[in-house]
């Protein structure tokens, strides 16, 4: 089931797997897990609220949809063909540095977890 | 046929022999299935992010998003926006745990997670089905596309169907001998191609046309939005001429002479264009006006056609498969990163070109200066699809054309040859290697990718052809981003769900998983083919079977559904995976990725290293 160059170890407290001097226990996966799903799922929350919000606005309020601000353009149309990019690519950016600082910061608490969890990788297969 | 381009011809050759050489080339550098299907993992994060794009920019986008816009305003404006606004999905909930699993196929990812052969197979049945929803498109569009540029057929074969043949052999020969190497690399090219195109279009319209963004925008917006309509003469006299004094108040004095002159010719039967101003489907009591929602989507299409579109990116499996190209988890992350920024900026402009197309064209027409391939309706174009084609000559004469019309070639290029190694993944590897010869050798292996690439090619020749044999081409006015739609509703609907709850909540069972599949693609299929029905006139205009064939998208109701069925029936079966703790490792856990960093492994080797002995 391991990717191949996993060795996993059962334990009578669970599994682990070992990729060279690292190893991953259930412990330090449910650490990086949890980690990452509260960083996912709060920028998934903004992302879909002001995604969605934007037909809301163009459904109930008028002055978004039928005012022009610059031009031709109203708000709707601006937002929707050039300031959602600015968001995406906001969005995005910060939610990367964010996951990569999160991926060095657990690699290290892994470790020790592992370190304090683990056996020796004896009968692994 | 209309006039020859001979340049854009010569440009359109052009393009193909460097993609068909460019394939020859890499032909050497492949010898596994990996180096086959996934370019030995080892795709960095700009070349990727620019395979992706090539591979996601379609038809559909390189001449759809213009002409919706064209057409439709701002309501076209959304598929530029939803198109990339899918992206954040992926990035932020499916790429790096997709990438961590290390597999080849999101069917490969199902097996992975769930054990079961029976849920690979559902898998596998639902990727050649959203793959050949995605194929149909781009082989119409190569159909019209050869129509416009060259009108001529070969054989004695018809214009669009020597289209067809054409590209699909092309597409058929290339994905065969470059794998998915050849592919990452045509991909790239075609990428940068398309991007270039669309941006000398812009910044032609901003020169030569003089267009400037704000004041266009309120020019167009300064009269009620007018669509063009075909109809016949009996239609127009019908109801005491009532659609004839409704054309006449929409239109020119001098293009509703040519419309008079038609009725008093007195043909019943000839069809002839006509503008009709526009109704507002969101806010009924208001003009509708190109800067305002509603000329397409009502308030319930309006959220629906948002969600279609983000989530729908999510469930691609040729954009999936892609993920596992990448040499780490970070590196799938920042690949999307420039992806957005990429198409990003490609959507940006699409818009444009569909505005600035809005006045120029209309002014050529009005000077008879406007290119005579294309038909007009008192300055509008009677099939909005022509527009980037048309603007590029106009704004930059033959050799403009020539780029844009390489540019659509390239874009079906591109895509094609993603779902063609999709299906050809889910065939050769997630059947024949697992359930056929699970012993056969590495060149075996390959030799039934090639085989299985062949096989959906000529699936995809069929489909082609058979668009316009069964009159889906007069059912939908703009058939090429109809027919993406269905395929982002069929993925956002089969496996979004899965995927979602496979990463995220560890309860999913396999039972569950499979249900939610079938209740998601099988309820985008079913409101699909009722909405294809309702066009082609079976199904009336009242009652439930049109009000069920009459939603446009349905992923506001397939979606939440799916999820639902996952949740509901893992919690009711509760049989998890005996090894889910290993499963959740693999999932999430790093220490791979750390091992291979110490290493410096997580490095990006190069796409001519793992093949050549």
């Amino acid at each position: 089931m391991a990717n191949s160059g996993d060795t996993v170890v059962r334990t009578g407290s669970g599994v682990q797997v070992q990729h060279g001097n690292h190893i991953d226990t259930i412990e330090s996966v449910d650490l990086v897990f949890r980690a990452q799903r509260k960083l996912s799922f709060s920028y998934g929350l903004v992302f879909f609220v002001v995604t969605l919000a934007i037909p809301a606005m163009s459904v109930w309020w008028k002055t978004w949809y039928a005012v022009p601000v610059w031009g031709g353009f109203t708000a709707n149309y601006l937002f929707v063909s050039l300031l959602y990019y600015l968001f995406l690519w906001g969005l995005s950016w910060t939610y990367i540095r964010k996951a990569d600082a999160l991926d060095e910061r657990l690699s290290h608490m892994a470790d020790e977890i592992a370190a304090a969890t683990a056996v020796a990788p004896a009968g692994g297969e | 046929m209309g006039n020859l381009n001979v340049i854009a011809i010569v440009m359109v050759i052009a393009v193909t022999v460097f993609t068909v050489g460019l394939a020859i080339f890499v032909r050497r550098f492949t010898r596994t299935t990996a180096d086959f299907y996934l370019a030995g993992r080892k795709v960095g994060t700009i070349a990727n992010a620019s395979a992706i794009s090539g591979d996601y920019l379609s038809a559909a986008s390189f001449l759809g998003v213009a002409a919706a816009v064209y057409a439709s305003g701002l309501d076209g404006v959304w598929f530029a926006a939803g198109f990339a606004g899918g992206f954040i999905v992926v990035v932020l909930f499916i790429a790096s745990a997709l990438r961590r699993f290390g597999e080849y196929t999101v069917a490969d990812f199902a097996y992975g997670r769930f054990g079961s052969d029976r849920i690979r197979l559902v898998t596998v049945v639902m990727v050649l089905l959203t793959s050949l929803f995605y194929m149909a498109p781009q082989m119409y569009g190569a159909g019209t596309t050869w129509t416009v540029l060259v009108g001529a057929g070969i054989f004695g074969l018809s214009p669009y169907n020597t289209g067809v043949l054409i590209v699909s052999l092309i597409i058929m020969f290339y994905v065969m001998v470059g794998g998915m190497k050849g592919t990452t690399l045509n991909q790239i090219f075609q990428f940068w191609w398309l991007w270039t195109a669309m941006f000398l279009v812009v910044v032609f319209a901003f020169t030569v046309g003089k267009f400037s963004y704000p004041d266009a925008l309120a020019e167009v917006t300064a009269e009620n939005h007018r669509d063009v309509r075909m109809v016949s003469v009996a239609d127009l006299t019908a109801d005491d001429g009532a659609l004839l004094a409704t054309a006449e108040g929409a239109m020119s004095s001098e293009a509703f002479a040519a419309v008079e002159a038609a009725v008093e010719a007195g043909d019943p039967e000839a069809t002839i264009g006509i503008l009709v101003p526009a109704t507002n489907k969101l806010h009924e009591l208001r003009d509708m006006f190109f800067n305002e929602p509603g000329h397409r989507y009502n308030g319930l299409d309006q959220f629906s056609m948002v969600l279609a579109l983000v989530l729908g990116t999510a469930g691609l499996p040729h954009i999936l498969n892609r993920y596992y190209t990448n040499p780490s988890g970070a590196a799938a992350r920042r690949s999307t990163f420039w992806v957005l920024i990429f198409i990003g900026t490609f959507y940006i402009l699409a818009p444009i070109a569909g505005l600035a197309g809005k006045l120029i064209i209309d002014d050529a027409w009005r000077a008879g200066t406007a290119p005579t391939n294309a038909a007009y309706v008192d300055g509008l174009l009677a099939r909005s699809d022509a527009i980037m084609p048309t603007l590029a000559q106009i704004l930059g004469g033959e050799w403009l054309m020539g780029a844009v019309a390489a540019g659509a070639f390239a874009a079906m290029f591109s895509t094609t040859g993603g779902l063609l190694i999709a299906s050809a993944s889910a065939v050769g590897h997630d059947v024949y290697e697992k359930y056929v010869n699970a012993n056969a050798s590495e060149a075996r292996k390959v030799f039934v990718g090639k085989a299985s690439v062949l096989f959906f090619a000529l699936v995809a020749l069929g489909i082609g052809i058979g668009i316009p044999a069964v009159g889906l081409d007069k059912a939908y006015p703009a058939l090429i981003a109809m027919m993406v739609t269905w395929a982002f509703s069929l993925g956002a609907g089969a496996f979004v769900p899965m995927l979602l709850t496979g990463i995220w909540w560890r309860q999913t069972t396999e039972r569950g998983a499979i249900a939610g599949m079938i209740v998601g693609g099988g309820g985008s299929l079913f409101f699909i083919f009722m909405n294809v029905l309702k066009q082609l006139g079976h199904l009336g205009d009242s009652g439930v079977l049109p009000f069920l064939g009459s939603l446009t998208f349905p992923t506001l109701f397939t979606f939440p559904a799916a999820v639902l069925t996952i949740v509901l029936v893992s919690k009711i079966d509760g049989q998890l995976p005996k090894n889910v703790d290993e499963i959740w490792m693999r999932i999430h856990g790093t220490a791979s990725e750390r091992h291979e960093k110490e290493l410096g492994l997580d490095k990006v080797g190069g796409m001519f290293s793992g093949g050549q002995k």
